[in-house]
């Protein structure tokens, strides 16, 4: 009886290590497989590694995770290999040719690179693409934000025809991004942070350009947002900030309908974030 | 017949070419290209700093094909001196060879532009216009730059000890290698020497110093309001009349730190040696920006205290708040603008007389500090510069 019962017992054992074993074989086949698809990064050590890499990048017969991987270690490269400037040609031309590859990761990557060292070249495309989408290498959003790199890019006035017709709402917030230097721009971003039809996070965009680009206009906006009943607490929170850090403080004290929009505004049913700011306003302008 | 006027603001980059190739073509064209070499040409207008990179190149590659002129020199050392972009740096550089012979004055020139460009080096194309390069196959800014190097030969024994440095260092690509080892070997080649004249610049070379200017006191500058780096206004003949100046034009923008940081530095350095010398309550300073909209008076100031400029009634940064065209028209500014913002300008520094007029300007090239003190102590004396 007691030997049977010892035989179920080893029975029940041996069948648990095998489904254990099971597991753990199949944990190092998913491991093997995730290692796989995304290609191990190699760390170059010299030049001569540097152009290794950089065939691995154009070579389109490659995948595109290779391609990918050989891309990240380059950039590593860029700092760590002594003398990288002396293959710094060699790098931009393939930066420049694999930013038009057909994997757009590849070539929003690529692009990127080229347009924070401010490369004519991608420049170039990235206008191109804006003006006319059919050439376009990658989506509105994404050229207004590389281009935004270079003051001296030359993309205001397609930025300014982005904005007044958008393809998208995330195109129009980078073309605003972008006119935020922009000095001819300043009555623009007085219509956007006037217009409570418009996005909160772009009237916020406005705020901050106006403040950079013409900060007499922001104030002046500032005071009428207060003083509106129906504009948006987190706009009003904005005005006041504008107002507080940066405002002309005797005019302020002696506007009794500000005095009182802001303490409307304090004791209303505001998120207490947005009160905050008010309650700054009001120790630093109440007499 | 120079170029000039509305006409060529509209010139499509195909049409400029046509236009660059056409001069170059001509024998007399020279003097014409070098007129769209003007910072202020209005064929620059309305266009962003890389169409503006290209097309300054395609001209100094035309005045290379033609050979370049003494009166051309400026423009080709003025880019290897303060130049950021690899195209203009090579093409420079190409045209540099071009010029009739070497001269050891021109080492120096080369070498700052190799310091300055071997850390960003581009490759280049110089087949066609507006063309980029995307293989590394040809020629590169670094590239130009040796071979420039090799055309002086023993004329750049100057800058032997530089190259060799550099080439004893690990890890340069083959490429560069070959490049620096053939610049050497023209400059250890001491029958190739040829002994430069008076051991300077060319006379044309110097033309970076202009004397009193033609157009003086036209009655719109006394309409130019000015605002300083406090926000006080001031009317530009207010500050300008009773004591001579000198005055440095930049803008805060600016992302060559050779050109206005560099200059707005050594302003600091003039207004130091000024003071060294008892003339800071006699002599005015003034940094003066190209882009009045954006430097308004809380950035001028900040940007004259992080390079030590010193600030008071006698010294201002200044920005035009009215005249903004009449105070460029005044000085002859070597400026343009894009949709917004400068697109390129030269290096500028006016010493005025005490009736506000320009006495001497100093352009392109970098000026040395107490060459400007002792020019305007001259003024202040009342001696005619020479």
């Amino acid at each position: 009886m007691m030997a049977a019962k010892r035989k179920v017992a080893k029975k029940k054992v041996a069948k648990k290590k095998a489904a254990k074993k099971k597991a753990a074989k199949k944990k190092v086949s998913t491991r093997r497989r995730s290692t796989s698809a995304s290609a191990p990064v190699q760390v170059a050590e010299s030049t001569d590694d540097v152009q290794r890499l950089l065939k691995v990048l154009c070579d389109t017969g490659k995948l595109i995770d290779v391609r990918m991987a050989a891309l990240q270690s380059l950039g590593a490269a860029a700092f760590s290999v002594p003398n990288f400037e002396s293959v710094s040609a060699d790098y931009i031309a393939a930066l420049r040719e694999v930013s038009t590859d057909s994997h757009e990761q590849l070539r929003r990557r690529s692009l990127g690179i080229l347009m924070r060292n401010k490369d004519g070249f991608a420049q170039k495309k990235l206008l191109d693409g804006l003006k006319n989408p059919a050439k376009a290498l990658l989506p509105p959003e994404k050229a207004l934000q590389l281009l935004g790199n270079d003051a001296h890019a030359g993309a205001y006035s397609v930025a300014r025809a982005i904005v007044k017709k958008p393809p998208n709402q995330d195109a129009k917030r980078e073309a605003l991004r972008l006119l935020a230097a922009d000095v001819k721009s300043a009555p623009m971003f007085e219509k956007v942070l006037r217009d409570k039809n418009e996005l909160r996070e772009n009237r916020q965009l406005a705020a901050s350009a106006l403040h950079s680009l013409n900060p007499q206009k922001l104030q002046q906006q500032a005071l009428k947002i207060l003083k509106d009943k129906s504009d948006y607490s987190d706009i009003k929170a904005t005005s006041l900030t504008a107002l507080e850090q940066f405002g002309d403080d005797a005019k302020f004290a002696k506007d009794k309908a500000l005095m009182l929009s802001v303490t409307r505004f304090n004791s209303s049913k505001t998120p207490a974030k947005y009160k905050q700011s008010a309650r700054r306003f009001l120790s630093k302008y109440d007499q | 017949m120079p170029i000039s006027g509305d006409a060529t603001s509209v010139m499509s980059e195909d049409r400029f070419a046509d236009l660059v190739g056409m001069l170059s073509a001509d024998p007399v064209g020279g003097a014409e290209l070098m007129d769209l070499l003007r910072e202020e040409h209005p064929v620059y207008a309305g266009r962003g700093t890389a169409t503006i990179v290209q097309m300054r190149g395609w001209i100094l590659l035309a005045l290379a094909r033609i050979g370049l002129s003494d009166q051309a020199l400026i423009f080709v050392l003025e880019e290897l001196d303060t130049g950021l972009d690899a195209y203009l740096i090579a093409a420079a550089a190409r045209a540099l060879r071009s010029y009739s012979k070497p001269n050891e004055a021109f080492a120096p020139f080369v070498a700052r532009a190799l310091d300055r460009i071997r850390f960003h080096d581009e490759p280049v194309s110089f087949e066609r216009y507006g063309e980029y390069a995307t293989s590394s196959t040809g020629t590169s800014a670094v590239s130009e730059l040796l071979a420039a190097l090799a055309w002086l030969g023993p004329n750049a024994q100057a800058v032997q000890p530089q190259l060799e440095r550099w080439r004893a260092e690990h890890g340069l690509s083959r490429k560069l290698r070959l490049d620096l080892d053939r610049a050497l070997k023209a400059i250890r080649e001491p029958d190739r020497a040829i002994p430069s004249c008076c051991g300077g610049l060319p006379a044309a070379g110097s033309v970076s110093i202009r004397a009193a200017m033609e157009s003086q006191e036209p009655s719109s500058i006394n309409s130019v309001l000015m605002q300083d780096q406090d926000g006080k206004s001031v009317k530009f003949l207010e500050f300008f009349r009773g004591k001579p100046a000198i005055v440095v034009f930049f803008y805060t923008r600016c992302d060559n730190p050779m050109k206005c940081s560099l200059t707005v530095t050594k302003l600091a350095r003039v207004q130091a040696l000024l003071g060294a010398r008892g003339f800071a309550g006699r002599i005015r300073t003034a940094a003066i920006t190209y882009d009045p909209e954006f430097d308004r008076a809380e950035r001028l100031r900040v940007y004259g205290r992080d390079r030590a400029v010193r600030t008071d009634e006698d010294h201002r940064m200044l920005r035009a708040v009215e005249g903004n065209d009449a105070l460029r028209s005044y000085f002859g500014l070597g400026v343009n603008f894009g949709e917004a913002l400068v697109n390129r300008h030269r290096i500028e520094l006016f010493i005025l007389d005490a009736t506000g007029r320009v006495a001497v300007s100093f352009e392109r090239l970098h000026w040395d500090e107490e060459q400007i003190v002792a020019r305007a102590v001259e003024t202040l004396n009342g001696f005619e510069p020479r």
